[in-house]
Protein backbone atom coordinates (compact mmCIF):
# COMPACT_ATOMS: atom_id res chain seq x y z
CA UNK A 1 0.00 0.00 0.00
CA UNK A 2 2.36 2.71 0.65
CA UNK A 3 4.66 1.43 -2.46
CA UNK A 4 1.59 1.71 -4.44
CA UNK A 5 1.37 5.39 -3.05
CA UNK A 6 4.56 6.39 -3.18
CA UNK A 7 4.29 5.48 -7.09
CA UNK A 8 1.13 7.40 -7.39
CA UNK A 9 2.02 10.21 -5.69
CA UNK A 10 6.04 10.40 -7.22
CA UNK A 11 3.84 10.43 -10.82
CA UNK A 12 1.98 12.78 -9.65
CA UNK A 13 4.89 15.68 -9.03
CA UNK A 14 6.72 14.82 -11.45
CA UNK A 15 4.55 14.07 -14.50
CA UNK A 16 1.29 16.50 -14.33
CA UNK A 17 0.89 19.83 -14.47
CA UNK A 18 0.26 21.68 -11.21
CA UNK A 19 -3.94 21.74 -11.88
CA UNK A 20 -4.19 18.41 -12.75
CA UNK A 21 -7.53 17.03 -10.69
CA UNK A 22 -5.41 13.59 -10.15
CA UNK A 23 -3.82 15.47 -6.84
CA UNK A 24 -6.74 15.75 -4.79
CA UNK A 25 -6.41 12.06 -4.07
CA UNK A 26 -4.23 11.11 -1.37
CA UNK A 27 -3.87 11.22 2.03
CA UNK A 28 -5.81 13.13 4.80
CA UNK A 29 -3.74 15.55 6.60
CA UNK A 30 -3.35 13.54 10.10
CA UNK A 31 -0.02 14.46 12.57
CA UNK A 32 2.73 11.88 11.85
CA UNK A 33 5.35 11.01 12.94
CA UNK A 34 8.32 13.34 12.15
CA UNK A 35 12.51 12.34 12.18
CA UNK A 36 12.58 13.89 15.76
CA UNK A 37 10.07 11.69 17.20
CA UNK A 38 12.08 8.58 15.24
CA UNK A 39 15.42 9.51 15.60
CA UNK A 40 15.08 7.27 19.34
CA UNK A 41 13.71 4.48 17.71
CA UNK A 42 15.57 4.34 14.21
CA UNK A 43 18.99 5.76 14.91
CA UNK A 44 19.73 9.14 14.59
CA UNK A 45 21.42 8.60 11.74
CA UNK A 46 18.47 7.33 9.51
CA UNK A 47 16.15 9.80 10.53
CA UNK A 48 18.53 12.64 10.31
CA UNK A 49 19.44 12.14 6.41
CA UNK A 50 16.04 12.21 6.09
CA UNK A 51 15.34 15.09 7.81
CA UNK A 52 18.48 17.08 6.13
CA UNK A 53 16.80 15.80 2.63
CA UNK A 54 13.36 17.37 3.82
CA UNK A 55 14.09 20.65 5.13
CA UNK A 56 14.30 21.98 2.12
CA UNK A 57 11.50 21.04 0.76
CA UNK A 58 9.64 22.23 3.90
CA UNK A 59 11.08 25.36 3.67
CA UNK A 60 10.00 25.64 0.02
CA UNK A 61 6.43 24.30 0.45
CA UNK A 62 6.41 26.58 4.06
CA UNK A 63 6.76 29.87 1.76
CA UNK A 64 4.47 28.31 -1.37
CA UNK A 65 1.98 27.89 0.74
CA UNK A 66 2.35 31.34 2.28
CA UNK A 67 2.50 33.31 -0.63
CA UNK A 68 -0.42 31.56 -2.67
CA UNK A 69 -2.43 32.75 0.61
CA UNK A 70 -0.96 36.27 0.80
CA UNK A 71 -1.22 36.96 -3.24
CA UNK A 72 -5.19 35.44 -2.77
CA UNK A 73 -5.29 38.13 -0.21
CA UNK A 74 -4.40 40.87 -2.35
CA UNK A 75 -6.30 40.01 -5.66
CA UNK A 76 -9.29 39.41 -3.65
CA UNK A 77 -8.94 42.47 -1.37
CA UNK A 78 -6.59 45.10 -3.44
CA UNK A 79 -7.14 47.05 -6.52
CA UNK A 80 -4.05 44.39 -8.43
CA UNK A 81 -6.09 42.22 -9.38
CA UNK A 82 -3.73 41.12 -12.20
CA UNK A 83 -2.04 38.71 -10.12
CA UNK A 84 -1.44 36.16 -12.51
CA UNK A 85 1.17 38.44 -14.17
CA UNK A 86 3.17 39.06 -11.17
CA UNK A 87 6.98 37.94 -10.54
CA UNK A 88 5.85 36.89 -6.96
CA UNK A 89 3.21 34.51 -8.43
CA UNK A 90 6.19 33.31 -11.03
CA UNK A 91 8.68 33.05 -8.27
CA UNK A 92 5.86 30.96 -6.81
CA UNK A 93 5.90 28.52 -9.32
CA UNK A 94 9.40 28.27 -9.64
CA UNK A 95 10.06 27.40 -6.50
CA UNK A 96 6.59 24.56 -6.45
CA UNK A 97 8.73 23.37 -9.60
CA UNK A 98 12.08 23.18 -7.66
CA UNK A 99 10.44 21.23 -4.70
CA UNK A 100 8.87 18.89 -6.88
CA UNK A 101 12.53 17.12 -7.94
CA UNK A 102 13.90 17.65 -4.62
CA UNK A 103 10.37 15.43 -3.72
CA UNK A 104 10.98 13.13 -6.47
CA UNK A 105 14.68 12.47 -4.72
CA UNK A 106 13.76 12.11 -1.28
CA UNK A 107 13.38 8.75 -0.35
CA UNK A 108 12.17 7.95 3.41
CA UNK A 109 13.08 5.16 5.58
CA UNK A 110 9.59 3.01 5.81
CA UNK A 111 8.79 4.04 9.44
CA UNK A 112 9.11 7.89 7.96
CA UNK A 113 6.54 6.94 4.73
CA UNK A 114 3.66 9.08 6.27
CA UNK A 115 5.49 11.52 6.83
CA UNK A 116 6.95 11.48 3.32
CA UNK A 117 2.97 11.23 1.46
CA UNK A 118 2.31 14.25 3.54
CA UNK A 119 4.80 16.34 1.83
CA UNK A 120 3.77 15.19 -1.22
CA UNK A 121 0.35 16.03 -0.58
CA UNK A 122 1.32 19.27 0.53
CA UNK A 123 3.00 19.47 -2.74
CA UNK A 124 0.27 18.49 -4.70
CA UNK A 125 -2.64 20.88 -2.94
CA UNK A 126 -0.18 23.91 -3.59
CA UNK A 127 0.19 22.91 -7.28
CA UNK A 128 -3.51 22.53 -7.72
CA UNK A 129 -3.96 26.23 -5.80
CA UNK A 130 -1.06 27.25 -8.19
CA UNK A 131 -2.62 26.24 -11.36
CA UNK A 132 -5.97 27.93 -10.76
CA UNK A 133 -4.35 31.04 -10.63
CA UNK A 134 -4.25 31.34 -14.14
CA UNK A 135 -7.78 31.11 -14.12
CA UNK A 136 -8.40 34.55 -12.21
CA UNK A 137 -9.48 37.43 -15.13
CA UNK A 138 -9.04 41.20 -14.25
CA UNK A 139 -12.18 42.99 -12.92
CA UNK A 140 -13.90 39.76 -13.52
CA UNK A 141 -16.20 37.59 -11.09
CA UNK A 142 -13.19 35.40 -9.47
CA UNK A 143 -15.22 34.18 -6.83
CA UNK A 144 -15.36 30.81 -7.58
CA UNK A 145 -11.97 30.36 -8.85
CA UNK A 146 -11.00 32.13 -5.01
CA UNK A 147 -13.09 29.19 -3.36
CA UNK A 148 -11.12 26.66 -4.85
CA UNK A 149 -7.33 28.09 -4.73
CA UNK A 150 -8.84 28.97 -0.87
CA UNK A 151 -9.22 25.50 -0.74
CA UNK A 152 -6.83 23.75 -1.94
CA UNK A 153 -4.06 26.27 0.16
CA UNK A 154 -6.06 25.17 3.14
CA UNK A 155 -5.67 21.77 2.42
CA UNK A 156 -1.47 22.23 1.53
CA UNK A 157 -1.25 24.20 4.89
CA UNK A 158 -2.95 21.39 7.01
CA UNK A 159 -0.54 18.28 5.16
CA UNK A 160 2.55 20.94 6.05
CA UNK A 161 1.60 21.43 9.38
CA UNK A 162 0.82 17.47 10.11
CA UNK A 163 4.71 17.34 8.75
CA UNK A 164 6.07 19.80 11.13
CA UNK A 165 9.39 18.09 13.28
CA UNK A 166 10.97 21.18 15.06
CA UNK A 167 13.47 19.52 17.13
CA UNK A 168 14.34 18.23 12.74
CA UNK A 169 13.90 22.03 11.62
CA UNK A 170 10.83 21.87 10.21
CA UNK A 171 8.93 24.11 11.97
CA UNK A 172 6.39 26.48 10.24
CA UNK A 173 7.51 29.71 11.85
CA UNK A 174 11.13 31.22 12.27
CA UNK A 175 11.51 32.60 15.92
CA UNK A 176 15.28 33.00 15.56
CA UNK A 177 15.09 36.31 15.39
CA UNK A 178 11.41 36.66 16.93
CA UNK A 179 10.39 39.54 19.44
CA UNK A 180 10.35 36.58 22.66
CA UNK A 181 13.85 35.22 21.01
CA UNK A 182 15.97 38.17 20.54
CA UNK A 183 19.81 37.06 21.75
CA UNK A 184 18.73 33.54 22.52
CA UNK B 1 -16.75 62.79 28.00
CA UNK B 2 -15.51 59.75 26.54
CA UNK B 3 -16.77 57.56 23.99
CA UNK B 4 -14.63 54.22 25.14
CA UNK B 5 -13.00 51.79 27.84
CA UNK B 6 -9.09 50.67 27.05
CA UNK B 7 -7.94 47.73 28.67
CA UNK B 8 -4.30 46.74 28.40
CA UNK B 9 -4.51 42.81 28.35
CA UNK B 10 -1.30 40.84 29.74
CA UNK B 11 -1.96 36.84 27.93
CA UNK B 12 1.33 35.49 28.54
CA UNK B 13 4.96 36.28 29.37
CA UNK B 14 8.27 35.99 29.05
CA UNK B 15 10.75 36.60 32.51
CA UNK B 16 13.74 37.43 30.84
CA UNK B 17 13.97 39.17 27.60
CA UNK B 18 17.22 40.59 26.62
CA UNK B 19 17.06 44.51 27.58
CA UNK B 20 18.78 44.76 23.96
CA UNK B 21 16.19 43.42 22.11
CA UNK B 22 13.86 46.08 24.01
CA UNK B 23 15.88 48.81 23.03
CA UNK B 24 18.21 49.64 20.42
CA UNK B 25 21.83 49.18 21.25
CA UNK B 26 20.76 47.90 24.87
CA UNK B 27 23.92 45.35 24.83
CA UNK B 28 24.74 43.71 27.79
CA UNK B 29 22.47 45.76 30.03
CA UNK B 30 20.66 42.69 31.69
CA UNK B 31 17.06 41.20 31.03
CA UNK B 32 13.22 42.62 31.60
CA UNK B 33 10.07 41.10 31.62
CA UNK B 34 8.33 41.11 28.44
CA UNK B 35 4.56 40.69 28.85
CA UNK B 36 1.99 39.75 26.17
CA UNK B 37 -0.51 42.10 25.64
CA UNK B 38 -3.57 42.77 23.67
CA UNK B 39 -5.83 46.12 24.01
CA UNK B 40 -9.78 45.96 24.25
CA UNK B 41 -11.18 49.26 23.34
CA UNK B 42 -14.71 49.31 24.66
CA UNK B 43 -17.95 51.63 23.51
CA UNK B 44 -20.93 52.33 23.43
CA UNK B 45 -21.70 50.28 19.77
CA UNK B 46 -18.69 48.29 19.39
CA UNK B 47 -15.86 46.00 20.98
CA UNK B 48 -12.74 46.17 19.37
CA UNK B 49 -9.16 44.79 19.60
CA UNK B 50 -5.52 45.80 18.72
CA UNK B 51 -4.03 43.01 17.88
CA UNK B 52 -5.02 39.14 18.67
CA UNK B 53 -2.05 37.53 20.57
CA UNK B 54 -1.24 33.76 19.34
CA UNK B 55 -2.92 30.30 19.75
CA UNK B 56 -0.98 28.18 22.10
CA UNK B 57 -1.92 25.33 20.46
CA UNK B 58 0.24 25.82 17.52
CA UNK B 59 2.89 27.60 19.46
CA UNK B 60 2.84 26.93 22.88
CA UNK B 61 5.20 24.26 23.11
CA UNK B 62 7.81 25.68 21.03
CA UNK B 63 7.94 28.92 22.95
CA UNK B 64 7.92 27.53 26.05
CA UNK B 65 10.71 24.98 25.64
CA UNK B 66 12.81 27.43 23.45
CA UNK B 67 12.08 30.81 24.65
CA UNK B 68 11.08 30.76 27.62
CA UNK B 69 7.63 32.26 27.47
CA UNK B 70 5.20 31.31 29.88
CA UNK B 71 1.85 31.17 31.59
CA UNK B 72 -0.86 31.35 28.15
CA UNK B 73 -4.20 32.12 28.77
CA UNK B 74 -6.89 32.09 26.28
CA UNK B 75 -8.77 35.17 25.18
CA UNK B 76 -12.15 33.77 26.91
CA UNK B 77 -10.36 33.66 30.15
CA UNK B 78 -8.33 36.84 29.71
CA UNK B 79 -11.46 38.66 28.65
CA UNK B 80 -13.29 37.82 31.09
CA UNK B 81 -11.54 40.03 33.98
CA UNK B 82 -13.02 42.82 32.33
CA UNK B 83 -16.12 41.10 31.28
CA UNK B 84 -15.98 40.72 27.78
CA UNK B 85 -16.39 37.33 25.60
CA UNK B 86 -14.20 36.50 22.53
CA UNK B 87 -17.69 36.65 20.45
CA UNK B 88 -18.97 39.91 20.99
CA UNK B 89 -15.41 41.40 19.48
CA UNK B 90 -16.73 42.90 16.02
CA UNK B 91 -13.56 44.61 15.16
CA UNK B 92 -9.90 43.47 15.09
CA UNK B 93 -6.68 45.91 14.18
CA UNK B 94 -4.38 43.75 13.33
CA UNK B 95 -0.51 46.27 14.29
CA UNK B 96 1.33 43.68 11.99
CA UNK B 97 1.59 40.25 10.87
CA UNK B 98 4.09 38.96 13.62
CA UNK B 99 2.48 35.39 14.91
CA UNK B 100 2.41 36.99 18.29
CA UNK B 101 -0.45 39.75 17.22
CA UNK B 102 -1.98 37.88 13.72
CA UNK B 103 -1.59 34.52 15.00
CA UNK B 104 -5.25 33.95 17.02
CA UNK B 105 -7.95 35.33 14.47
CA UNK B 106 -10.05 31.83 15.25
CA UNK B 107 -11.04 32.77 18.60
CA UNK B 108 -12.95 35.78 17.36
CA UNK B 109 -15.74 34.11 15.50
CA UNK B 110 -17.28 37.78 14.67
CA UNK B 111 -14.86 40.24 14.39
CA UNK B 112 -13.82 42.05 11.02
CA UNK B 113 -9.94 42.12 10.82
CA UNK B 114 -7.87 45.54 9.25
CA UNK B 115 -4.06 45.44 8.39
CA UNK B 116 -2.08 47.59 6.64
CA UNK B 117 -2.27 46.10 2.46
CA UNK B 118 1.57 46.53 2.36
CA UNK B 119 2.20 43.91 5.16
CA UNK B 120 0.58 41.18 3.38
CA UNK B 121 2.38 42.68 -0.11
CA UNK B 122 5.65 42.70 1.86
CA UNK B 123 5.32 39.42 3.11
CA UNK B 124 4.42 37.79 -0.32
CA UNK B 125 7.84 39.37 -1.57
CA UNK B 126 10.03 38.83 1.03
CA UNK B 127 8.24 34.94 1.02
CA UNK B 128 9.63 35.12 -2.81
CA UNK B 129 13.21 36.32 -2.21
CA UNK B 130 16.50 33.32 -2.61
CA UNK B 131 16.90 31.65 0.74
CA UNK B 132 20.13 33.90 2.19
CA UNK B 133 17.47 36.65 2.40
CA UNK B 134 15.40 34.51 4.53
CA UNK B 135 16.10 36.89 7.91
CA UNK B 136 13.50 39.18 6.15
CA UNK B 137 10.61 36.29 6.63
CA UNK B 138 11.23 36.08 10.52
CA UNK B 139 8.43 35.40 12.55
CA UNK B 140 5.81 35.59 10.65
CA UNK B 141 3.61 31.96 10.13
CA UNK B 142 2.73 31.36 6.41
CA UNK B 143 -0.45 29.79 8.41
CA UNK B 144 -1.60 33.20 9.79
CA UNK B 145 -1.50 34.21 6.26
CA UNK B 146 -3.74 31.37 5.33
CA UNK B 147 -6.08 32.37 7.79
CA UNK B 148 -6.13 35.90 6.38
CA UNK B 149 -7.32 34.08 3.24
CA UNK B 150 -10.16 32.66 5.04
CA UNK B 151 -11.20 35.46 6.29
CA UNK B 152 -11.01 37.01 3.05
CA UNK B 153 -13.04 34.97 1.89
CA UNK B 154 -16.10 35.38 4.88
CA UNK B 155 -15.62 39.27 3.95
CA UNK B 156 -14.00 39.48 7.33
CA UNK B 157 -10.79 41.11 6.32
CA UNK B 158 -10.10 44.46 5.13
CA UNK B 159 -6.74 45.70 3.66
CA UNK B 160 -6.00 49.46 4.25
CA UNK B 161 -3.84 51.55 2.42
CA UNK B 162 -1.78 54.08 4.62
CA UNK B 163 -4.09 55.96 7.36
CA UNK B 164 -8.01 55.76 7.54
CA UNK B 165 -10.10 57.95 9.82
CA UNK B 166 -13.10 57.44 12.09
CA UNK B 167 -12.64 53.41 11.13
CA UNK B 168 -14.57 53.46 13.81
CA UNK B 169 -16.13 56.55 15.20
CA UNK B 170 -13.38 58.50 16.72
CA UNK B 171 -10.62 55.33 15.87
CA UNK B 172 -8.18 56.02 13.18
CA UNK B 173 -5.45 53.93 11.81
CA UNK B 174 -1.87 55.05 10.88
CA UNK B 175 0.93 53.74 8.57
CA UNK B 176 4.84 53.31 9.68
CA UNK B 177 5.91 51.90 6.66
CA UNK B 178 9.39 49.56 6.97
CA UNK B 179 9.64 50.20 10.56
CA UNK B 180 9.37 47.11 12.92
CA UNK B 181 7.98 45.27 9.71
CA UNK B 182 6.89 46.17 6.25
CA UNK B 183 3.23 47.67 6.72
CA UNK B 184 2.97 47.91 10.70
CA UNK B 185 -0.13 50.00 12.44
CA UNK B 186 -0.64 51.91 14.80
CA UNK B 187 -4.41 52.84 15.91
CA UNK B 188 -5.28 56.05 17.14
CA UNK B 189 -8.49 56.69 19.58
CA UNK B 190 -9.71 59.98 19.86
CA UNK B 191 -11.67 59.63 22.75
CA UNK B 192 -13.87 62.81 22.83
CA UNK B 193 -14.85 62.22 19.66
CA UNK B 194 -13.86 65.45 17.85
CA UNK B 195 -11.74 66.19 14.91
CA UNK B 196 -8.82 68.27 17.27
CA UNK B 197 -9.27 66.19 20.12
CA UNK B 198 -8.11 66.82 23.28
CA UNK B 199 -7.80 63.25 24.89
CA UNK B 200 -6.39 61.10 22.28
CA UNK B 201 -4.70 57.08 23.09
CA UNK B 202 -1.63 56.20 20.77
CA UNK B 203 -2.08 52.45 20.53
CA UNK B 204 1.10 52.21 19.63
CA UNK B 205 1.84 48.01 18.61
CA UNK B 206 5.43 46.60 18.12
CA UNK B 207 6.52 50.15 17.34
CA UNK B 208 7.04 50.89 21.39
CA UNK B 209 7.92 48.24 23.27
CA UNK B 210 8.28 50.36 26.17
CA UNK B 211 8.52 53.92 27.55
CA UNK B 212 11.96 53.96 27.52
CA UNK B 213 11.77 54.19 23.44
CA UNK B 214 10.21 56.95 23.95
CA UNK B 215 12.36 59.06 27.06
CA UNK B 216 15.75 56.97 25.87
CA UNK B 217 19.34 57.70 27.24
CA UNK B 218 20.27 60.88 25.74
CA UNK B 219 23.74 61.36 27.13
CA UNK B 220 25.55 60.09 24.32
CA UNK B 221 24.17 63.30 22.19
CA UNK B 222 24.25 65.61 25.31
CA UNK B 223 20.03 65.52 25.75
CA UNK B 224 18.14 64.14 28.80
CA UNK B 225 16.15 61.76 26.61
CA UNK B 226 15.91 61.18 22.50
CA UNK B 227 14.05 58.29 21.46
CA UNK B 228 15.38 55.06 21.13
CA UNK B 229 14.01 52.64 19.03
CA UNK B 230 12.74 48.55 19.70
CA UNK B 231 15.41 46.30 18.88
CA UNK B 232 13.74 44.59 15.78
CA UNK B 233 13.50 46.70 12.40
CA UNK B 234 12.58 45.25 9.15
CA UNK B 235 12.31 48.37 7.86
CA UNK B 236 14.55 50.81 9.55
CA UNK B 237 15.66 52.48 13.25
CA UNK B 238 14.83 55.71 11.17
CA UNK B 239 11.21 54.95 10.46
CA UNK B 240 10.41 53.58 14.01
CA UNK B 241 11.97 56.97 15.37
CA UNK B 242 9.99 59.02 12.92
CA UNK B 243 6.98 57.30 13.78
CA UNK B 244 7.47 57.82 17.19
CA UNK B 245 7.35 61.72 16.58
CA UNK B 246 4.48 61.21 14.72
CA UNK B 247 2.61 59.48 17.72
CA UNK B 248 3.84 62.04 20.03
CA UNK B 249 2.82 64.69 18.09
CA UNK B 250 -0.61 63.07 17.82
CA UNK B 251 -1.28 63.50 21.62
CA UNK B 252 0.93 66.76 22.14
CA UNK B 253 3.71 64.74 23.52
CA UNK B 254 2.09 64.02 26.02
CA UNK B 255 4.00 60.90 26.34
CA UNK B 256 1.45 58.73 28.75
CA UNK B 257 -0.99 59.20 26.04
CA UNK B 258 1.42 56.28 23.79
CA UNK B 259 0.62 53.00 25.32
CA UNK B 260 3.53 50.26 24.45
CA UNK B 261 1.92 46.88 25.14
CA UNK B 262 5.03 45.18 26.10
CA UNK B 263 5.83 47.71 28.95
CA UNK B 264 5.54 46.19 32.53
CA UNK B 265 6.12 49.52 34.05
CA UNK B 266 1.97 50.27 32.90
CA UNK B 267 1.60 49.91 36.17
CA UNK B 268 2.92 52.74 37.72
CA UNK B 269 1.33 54.85 35.61
CA UNK B 270 -2.28 53.43 35.47
CA UNK B 271 -4.86 51.70 37.68
CA UNK B 272 -3.89 47.92 37.23
CA UNK B 273 -4.55 44.56 38.85
CA UNK B 274 -3.24 40.89 38.80
CA UNK B 275 -5.66 38.17 38.15
CA UNK B 276 -6.03 35.21 39.77
CA UNK B 277 -4.00 33.34 36.70
CA UNK B 278 -0.98 36.12 37.52
CA UNK B 279 -1.75 38.09 34.18
CA UNK B 280 -2.11 41.98 34.55
CA UNK B 281 -5.17 43.60 33.59
CA UNK B 282 -4.36 47.34 33.10
CA UNK B 283 -6.80 50.31 32.71
CA UNK B 284 -5.99 53.12 30.60
CA UNK B 285 -9.32 54.82 30.77
CA UNK B 286 -12.41 54.37 30.99
CA UNK B 287 -16.12 55.13 29.39
CA UNK B 288 -18.96 57.55 30.78
CA UNK B 289 -20.77 54.92 32.90
CA UNK B 290 -18.75 52.25 32.45
CA UNK B 291 -17.30 50.63 35.89
CA UNK B 292 -13.46 49.85 36.59
CA UNK B 293 -12.48 46.44 36.36
CA UNK B 294 -9.13 46.75 38.37
CA UNK B 295 -10.61 48.47 41.46
CA UNK B 296 -12.51 46.57 44.03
Amino acid sequence: MTLQRHTLFDRLTTVHRPDCALFADGPLPAQVMGPDDLALRLGSETSGRYADACRPVFEDLRRVVGQLAGLMILAQLTASSDVSSLAELESCRQRWTAAGERIAALTAPDALAPHREQIVAAHAFSGLALGTFSELRPRGDNEAAFDVISRHVRRAYAHLSAATAEKAGLAMVDLSHACCSCGR
Amino acid sequence: MSDYSIWVCEYSYVKNYHKSGVLYGAHNQGFVKLPYCYVVIKGRDHIAMVDVGYNDKDYGKVLGDRFGVENWRSPTTVLAEIGVKPEEVDTCFITHAHFDHFGNVEDFPNAKFYIQEREIAKWVWAMSLPDRLRWMMVAVDPGDIVRGADLARQKRLVTVNGAVSDVLPGIDLHAADDSHTWGSMWVTVRNDGQAQSQDTWVLAGDLVYVFDNIHGPGAAVDEKEVYTPVGLAVGSQTNLVLATEAMMKQVGYDSHRVIPVHEERLRDTFPSRITKDGLRITEICLADGESSKVSA
